[in-house]
């Protein structure tokens, strides 16, 4: 760290701005289907809020707090994607059907359920999962490279 | 009252498009100097500044288009163009964007 | 039960999924992509049986009707196309473990090949020209993935020309793909053909028929665009090679003979001439090549050319013995070059060099091998009874009823040179003084009995064609006539 700029205000900054964020890619998730938005640009906004929490931190410090193993995350949401329409076998219906229902739930009031949204669930995670993974391995080929010149990282992680 | 609706529209119509050209012309000259800018920072700075254009933009499209669609659009470019100007601000500091042996 | 169309693309799919999980236990890995190879395999068998017998599958995806929506159409073609790609599949798995090495093979290797198996099924059975260039992008990026896997610096100087040509290609699709929308107003096969039949102003179609010819030329490596293949093709693994040389250049051909005997048919003498020239000068052109080289993976390389030549002569065509010859010599072509690719592999890896002046006598420790490599070069060659001159007869024959005297004399030079080519090699590398790779089989043996595997299905293509020519004269019947596909996607109400 000792060539580590002063950077309080962007990490504190940080803590806020990554939770908005975090809500924004939410809302947009869920806003999907019907208007703009959707699992896609919903992933994008979460893997942002990610990264800044990857710029601020450092990549020990916020590995701690979200071990998540992001190639895991991109093949689990591949397979619920995959499930989700393959749900149509079961019920008789053309691959990649999808049908909807309105439910009332207490304090939101009327809401629409829509089994898209499972697909597109598939599709946040796969799209939060391959982005960190490209930039994080961008991110850690650098200073490897610095360290050791071995070549052989590429199998490592 | 429904022609005085007619007519501020049109104004508004006319304002927005004269504004969108305004915009173009400084994402033009933000261009040149991310190309030509002596050092880093000011193409940093330039970038930024496209960007918050860019915002602009699309919410004077919104108001073109009569749409509220475009809302969404302008909040996800602020939040893209601040975590750019963050990554290139900090790559100018320390030239690593994220560390991977601190603390 | 119309969902039965999406199995050829959603069992590769779910199987590379279920296969990256496991990437850590390598021996569950080998198992799982075994079994789900033979579970697709046996999958596609069952699909083409009832795809012959009681006609084709289409599948609206998501309920949406034909022309607004995306359809999968397995019809015969696409059937027995679907079910070579899995017949490869085995053959590749059962392969890989004793060739790839297991740093490589526990990166995601089964998954990448799962995922470009994916990708060509999909672009065998889709009925919509966007959807083709969609699975065109899903097949390329696990090319690139599989192309590059590994890392070696070869492999990354070809690929990079590999990329960048794949990429430019993709451009033009996209773009010609928006011209036909442009003119026609859809992108629905089905839709275009009906459309394109009935359009008073044949120039522009023809016009941008030539511009995605050229796209799937490039795909398909014919002749002026096909310099940049062999030498990527041979750089990465044997398995690599043999999925790419099997399968990446066939999904062009294969392209072009859809959409060019179902769309663009407009101007016959332009487009027929087009083909026959074009195969004609790839024809002679790639077997130069493989005259020239001196490295046994790319004489097997250079040898993709000329049989994309020979598909090509045998759509312009444009008759039924033509283009039976055409897809009968594609099933054929896409399993022996599978085959002779694994086997240079094996040779190579045996003898530690690809270069075939610096091996010899490697008839006397590997017999096996040696037998298996000359037979895949008479199967290449077209000579009687195997599978290559079934579908070269037709071809002639085809040619004969066109007129095309000169396709005919270079077919058969061709057909002479490419013997030559094999049979050279096999000379240098199994005959003469020196014992090269004199250690036994080993861990080859089982690389051996794939590529055998493979072999077993050329041979019965040859001797059963009595078998299989009637469905594939079936399906050329089909090819003449849009309409019944227009009739099978557009159920006629719309």
């Amino acid at each position: 760290m000792e060539n580590s700029p002063n950077n309080l205000i962007f990490k504190t900054t940080t803590v806020l701005i990554s939770f908005l964020l975090l809500g924004f890619s939410v809302y947009l998730f869920f806003s999907g289907h019907n208007s703009p938005g959707g699992g896609f640009i919903g992933g994008l906004g979460t893997a942002a809020a990610l990264v800044l929490m990857y710029m601020a931190y450092g990549f020990k410090t916020v590995s701690k707090v979200l071990p998540i193993n992001y190639r895991i995350l991109t093949m689990t949401g591949v397979l619920i994607a995959i499930l989700t329409s393959a749900g149509s076998f079961v019920f008789g219906q053309p691959f990649l059907s999808h049908t909807f229902t309105y439910v009332h739930v207490p304090l939101i009031g009327k809401m629409e359920l829509a089994t898209a949204t499972l697909f597109d669930l598939g599709v946040y995670l796969t799209v939060v999962g391959i982005a960190l993974t490209i930039i994080l391995s961008i991110a850690q080929d650098r200073s490897t490279s610095e360290e050791n010149t071995s070549g052989q990282d590429t199998y490592s992680r | 009252m429904s022609a005085l609706q007619d007519d501020f529209a049109s104004i508004v119509q006319m304002v927005s498009i004269i504004c969108l050209i305004v915009l173009s012309v400084s994402i033009i000259l933000l261009i040149i100097r991310v190309l030509k800018g002596p050092t880093n920072a000011d193409r940093a700075v330039a970038l930024d500044a496209i960007g918050v254009n860019i915002m602009a933009f699309a919410a004077l499209l919104a108001i073109i288009l009569v749409t509220p669609n475009f809302n969404d659009i302008v909040l996800l470019i602020g939040i893209l163009l601040f975590i750019g100007t963050v990554a290139i601000a900090i790559y100018l500091e320390k030239g690593d964007l994220i560390d991977t042996d601190d603390n | 039960m119309t969902n039965l169309a999406i199995l050829p693309i959603l069992i590769p799919f779910l199987s590379g999924v279920l296969v990256a999980f496991t990437h850590n236990r390598l021996g569950l890995t080998r198992t799982l992509a075994m079994l789900l190879a033979i579970v697709h395999l046996i999958t596609m068998g069952f699909l083409s049986f009832h795809v012959l017998t009681e006609g084709s599958i289409v599948l609206e995806a998501g309920d949406w009707i034909a022309p607004y929506g995306i359809v999968l159409v397995l019809d015969p073609l696409s059937a027995l196309l679907v079910l070579t790609t899995s017949i490869i599949l085995v053959a590749a798995v059962w392969y890989a473990p004793s060739s790839v090495s297991e740093e490589q093979e526990s990166f995601y290797f089964y998954a990448f090949v799962f995922l470009l198996i994916t990708g060509v099924s999909g672009a065998f059975i889709t009925g919509d020209l966007f959807n083709l260039f969609v699975f065109f992008e899903v097949l390329l990026m696990a090319s690139y993935a599989l192309i590059t896997h590994g890392g070696k610096k070869v492999q990354l100087r070809e690929s990079i020309k590999y990329v960048l040509i794949n990429l430019f290609s993709s451009m033009l699709f996209v773009t010609t793909v928006s011209y036909v929308y442009a003119v026609l107003g859809t992108v629905n096969m089905a839709q275009l053909a009906e459309r394109a039949a009935a359009s008073d102003s044949p120039g522009i179609i023809t016009t941008v028929a030539i511009l995605l010819f050229f796209v799937f030329a490039t795909k398909g490596a014919a002749f002026p665009l096909y310099y940049w293949l062999p030498r990527s093709y041979i750089v990465p693994n044997p398995v690599i090679s043999a999925l790419f040389g099997a399968l990446l250049t066939k999904v062009g051909v294969y392209s072009l003979i859809r959409t060019f005997t179902l769309i663009f048919h407009q101007q016959p003498e332009i487009i027929d001439n087009l083909f026959i020239w074009v195969g004609n000068l790839t024809m002679l052109f790639g077997v130069l090549g493989a005259l020239a080289s001196r490295n046994i993976k790319l004489i097997v390389a250079y040898n993709i050319i000329p049989a994309i030549g020979f598909m090509l002569v045998g759509i312009g065509m444009f008759n039924i013995d033509g283009l039976s010859g055409s897809i009968y010599y594609l099933l054929q072509d896409m399993i022996i070059k599978a085959a002779l690719f694994l086997l240079a592999g094996t040779i190579a890896s045996l003898a530690g060099t690809a270069d075939i002046n610096k091996m010899g006598g490697m008839i006397r420790s590997h017999p096996m091998l040696g037998w298996m490599f000359f037979i895949g070069g008479l199967v290449l060659a077209g000579v009687p009874p195997f599978s290559g001159f079934i579908g070269k007869l037709l071809l002639v024959r085809g040619a004969f009823e066109k007129g095309e005297t000169v396709t005919v004399i270079i077919m058969l030079i061709t057909s002479l040179l490419i013997l030559l080519s094999i049979v050279r090699a096999f000379i240098r590398v199994f005959w003469g003084e020196g014992n090269t790779g004199a250690e036994p089989a080993g861990k080859h043996g089982s690389q051996i009995f794939s590529a055998g595997f493979l072999m077993l299905f050329t041979v019965f293509l040859g001797i059963g064609a009595e078998a299989i020519l009637p469905s594939v004269q079936q399906i050329a019947d089909y090819l003449l006539e849009p309409q019944t596909y227009i009739e099978l996607v557009l159920k006629g109400d719309h």
